[in-house]
């Protein structure tokens, strides 16, 4: 096709600003790979010569089991079967992404500990003698695949779901035509095909898995993350930090193609509901057995964490005095309205020149953006660093001054860390729309702004909102990159939740971390349709 | 574009106009931040603060360089402090109030300890009577007969390395490599929790003995933690280590004047302030640490787990920085988790 001449102009145009945009999202990628080529193997032998990739590989294998378990189980009683309090965990069970796994383990810790509330509890209650030895010990490397497991179910929960609505009822009726039993329908039919979804959902939770520090660092488990850490922290050999990094955002990535692939599949299972899902009626003990599943998910995701908060706010309201409230939830708002404007921005921006430009070079650096959302928050937050560093001794100009410990850097930070999030889902929004649409559009004598704010933005429009909660849910949870990147006395819900924490007042940080919640709970409220949208 | 340039330059210098000073600080206690207005209320200086985790500040301070605008860099362990000044963040401090004032084991000529904290052993007195132990040292818990009987956190931990580099300091790596090993095996079980949970399994009877900070004790026994970590506290007595010899192991918290601080003069001031008996009383009766300076007496709490013990005055506490990854490297192959 022929376009006239202004269109080369803006080609040029869209193809530096992409350039330039997907270039800087992948800054923190590079800086690992610069700064991880040499080893210090002295290190490595005295960590206990891959202890902590056992360790990794362990909270790996039981998370992906039990998120699987619960995601996949509840999501498969909540779509075909009809039981007392259905509709309510439909919708309650995604109340789950609002706890941070590191918050969860706080209230995991504080109520099994010995003389902890698990304790109080029961000696106050049913007058237990000797509440300690009732109560379970629990492992440091269960307490951390418990927090795991109970935070992050939500995403295997959802995308199954959304797959077993979009199964043919067909698959169904012909299962029970072949006399399967409800088991064997479960596991021989809506199993199979919902696969894809399910692999999606689990290639999600391995990566939030293989990323978490908070949880594993709190509990104490060596594990890849921890052990980055430690190799800086206690070694001040950055360069193992590096590497480690590298190796686990590696590791990521197999997950992350994994998840393509199974993307790729599920486009060909998602066929047309033609008959329409009957939920069958249990009843009896089968319904009490369905309503005790889901309630028990419901209450120990985020019941227990909840009300922990509550009860320790409640019971020591000393802890507000020392709170700016005001200033907390106006820093954390201004945080996700900036971030969420330039990350969307810039996402929409390189899509559409990837879009329209169709060049393979910038899809491919445009993809290598997911690592922000694979390499852990701290060495994000050092890249970052390093990079304005770098660039002002250049330069010879004080970027320093302007991008580290100002809200500028901040913006920056979690540019690098969320920008993957939007970027992926506009991207997954455009796969909908046809290129023979804009190539009409062309024809018709519209420019690529108007194509684009004319033909595509009314189409993705609703979804955007969507995105803009999902990035504000991670940027209120955020920790790591805030506490090292932040301006001097400013602080947000998460850092006053660590700093409490590391007070050893789990008492205290129960307030910013009830508000944090809060606020997540609030933002996944307002945009539960959202969640369930692919169902219609 | 140039007025929005302009508003940034001006929004990220604005804080050169004002008479003030910036910190940045380990220690995360809200008391802490109380003591810095009572300084701006004296001085009229006010203090801006960013806490955080020691390696990550102390890579931003260094990335920074000049235009790092950082005046003083407090941080909770002897080690960290020896790890900021190798790497050439502080400069002296000459002051001589300040060297009357600190014992010269706990600073250097570019840090000065501003508390300190003491990590002792706890046990049960029920199981454990007090002639078994009297005069028990670090060194004696490696004895086979405190088998399974021993709690501690895990190897990661600063605090531990502090002590063991002080172990090494004192001993040798030798005898230290040869005590590790030993000593491990009297774990109760797989390190896990923070220091408060090791007191709370001797309170709840699965563990002899525990090892951690005296302020953990102290917080609980205060009743910040609840009525029933307070009951569970009366079960369990401290005991401080080797009194026959060099003393219980000390480690401090200390600050140190960074190299490209923009307000020199009032930094001084700050330490001064700080090692004032007003601010240390203020400190101590927060956090329930131990007063640097010996006009002060610590909590009344503190007070009541032992006054007057011997503390290891003859370490060095920069020789823990010293020690530490070593200590660390150790305690690994021993398989301490």
């Amino acid at each position: 096709m022929k376009y006239p001449n202004h269109f080369l102009d803006t080609n040029k145009t869209l193809y530096a600003f992409v350039f330039v945009i997907a270039i800087f999202s992948i800054i923190p990628l590079f800086s690992i790979i610069i700064n991880s080529t040499t080893l210090n193997y002295s290190y490595i032998e005295s960590s206990g010569l891959f202890e902590f990739f056992k360790n990794s590989l362990i909270i790996l294998f039981w998370v992906i089991i039990l998120t699987s378990f619960f995601g996949v189980f509840s999501a498969y009683l909540i779509t075909f079967y009809n039981f007392p309090g259905v509709s309510f965990f439909r919708y309650a069970l995604i109340l789950s992404f609002a706890i941070p796994p590191y918050i969860f383990g706080y209230s995991l810790s504080a109520f099994f500990e010995n003389y902890g509330i698990g304790y109080s509890f029961f000696t106050n209650f049913f007058k237990l003698d000797d509440a300690n030895s009732f109560l379970p010990n629990l492992t440091p490397i269960t307490n951390c695949i418990l927090s795991l497991s109970f935070t992050l179910y939500g995403y295997i929960y959802l995308l199954s779901k959304t797959s077993f609505l979009n199964q043919s009822g067909n698959l169904v009726d012909l299962g029970k035509s072949l006399g399967f039993n409800s088991f064997k329908k479960f596991t021989n039919i809506i199993i199979p095909s919902a696969r894809p979804a399910i692999f999606i959902g689990i290639s999600l939770v391995s990566m939030e898995t293989l990323a978490d520090f908070g949880t594993v660092s709190y509990f104490g488990v060596s594990t890849f993350t921890t052990e980055i850490y430690n190799s800086w922290f206690i070694f001040d050999d950055l360069k193992t930090s590096n590497f480690l990094s590298l190796f686990l955002l590696i590791f990521v990535l197999i997950f992350f193609i994994i998840e393509k692939i199974s993307r790729k599949n599920s486009k060909f299972h998602k066929l047309k509901n033609d008959s329409k899902n009957k939920r069958l009626q249990l009843n009896g003990f089968s319904a009490l057995a369905a309503f005790l599943f889901c309630f028990s998910l419901f209450f120990i995701s985020f019941i227990f964490p909840f009300s922990q908060m509550i009860f320790w706010s409640y019971k020591f309201p000393e802890y507000y005095k020392n709170l700016n409230l005001i200033r907390l939830n106006l820093n954390t708002f201004t945080l996700i309205l900036f971030t969420s404007f330039f990350i969307i921005i810039f996402s929409f921006i390189v899509n559409f020149g990837n879009r329209a430009l169709k060049s393979k070079f910038l899809n491919l650096i445009s993809t290598l953006s997911i690592s922000g959302y694979a390499i852990p928050g701290i060495i994000i937050s050092v890249s970052i660093i390093s990079f304005i560093s770098l660039m002002s001794n250049l330069f010879d100009v004080n970027l320093k001054s302007i991008f580290i410990g100002t809200f500028y850097g901040l913006i920056i930070g979690y540019f690098f860390r969320f920008y993957s999030i939007s970027y992926n889902s506009i991207k997954s929004d455009y796969l909908k729309i046809n290129y023979s649409i804009d190539e009409s559009a062309y024809l018709l004598g519209f420019n690529k702004f108007k194509t684009f704010s004319e033909i595509h933005w009314p189409i993705m429009k609703k979804n955007t909102f969507f995105i803009f909660v999902l990035i504000s849910i991670e940027i209120t949870k955020e920790l790591p990159i805030t506490l090292i990147l932040r301006p001097f006395n400013f602080d947000t819900f998460s850092t006053k939740a660590y700093h409490f924490a590391s007070q050893d007042l789990i008492e205290a940080a129960s307030i910013p971390s009830m508000f944090l919640i809060f606020w997540a709970s609030i933002l996944i409220l307002i945009s539960f349709k959202s969640f369930f949208d692919d169902e219609k | 574009m140039p007025q929005l340039v302009f508003l940034i330059i001006l929004l990220s210098f604005q804080n050169i106009f004002t008479k003030e000073i910036n910190l940045f600080t380990t220690r995360h206690y809200d008391s802490d931040l109380q003591l810095y207005e009572d300084f701006t209320k004296e001085t009229g200086i006010k203090v801006n603060v960013i806490s955080g985790k020691s390696k990550p500040l102390e890579k931003r301070i260094i990335e920074e360089g000049k235009s790092c605008i950082g005046d003083l860099f407090f941080l909770a362990d002897a080690g960290r402090l020896v790890s900021a000044e190798k790497k050439g963040l502080f400069i002296k401090i000459k002051s001589q109030s300040i060297e009357q004032k600190v014992p010269e084991n706990f600073r250097s000529p570019y840090w000065v300890g501003i508390t300190k904290r003491a990590r002792i052993i706890y046990y049960n007195p029920k199981e454990t009577k007090l002639d078994e132990i009297k005069n028990l040292s670090y060194e004696d818990l490696s004895s086979i007969k405190f088998k399974n009987s021993i709690a501690i956190r895990q190897s990661n931990n600063v605090y531990n390395q502090s002590l063991v580099a002080s172990l090494i300091e004192n001993n040798g790596i030798d005898f230290t490599k040869q005590w590790l090993k030993k000593f491990v095996k009297n774990f109760s079980r797989n390190p896990t929790g923070n220091d408060r949970a090791q007191i709370l399994s001797v309170a709840a009877g699965e563990s002899k003995f525990a090892i951690a900070n005296t302020y953990y004790y102290a917080l609980m026994a205060s009743g910040k933690k609840g009525e029933d970590q307070k009951k569970a506290s009366k079960k369990v007595k401290p005991l401080f280590p080797n009194q026959l010899d060099r003393g219980t192991h000390m480690n401090i918290s200390g600050i140190g004047i960074l190299k490209h601080s923009p307000n020199k003069a009032n930094t001084k001031k700050f330490i001064e302030f700080l090692l004032t008996p007003k601010a240390q009383k203020h400190i101590v009766n927060n956090t329930y640490e131990y007063p640097m300076i010996e006009t002060v007496t610590p909590s009344k709490l503190i007070q009541k787990m032992g006054n007057n013990f011997k503390q290891d005055n003859s370490s060095k506490v920069s020789t823990y920085g010293k020690w530490q990854k070593e200590a660390f490297k150790l305690m690994r192959k021993a398989g301490w988790n």
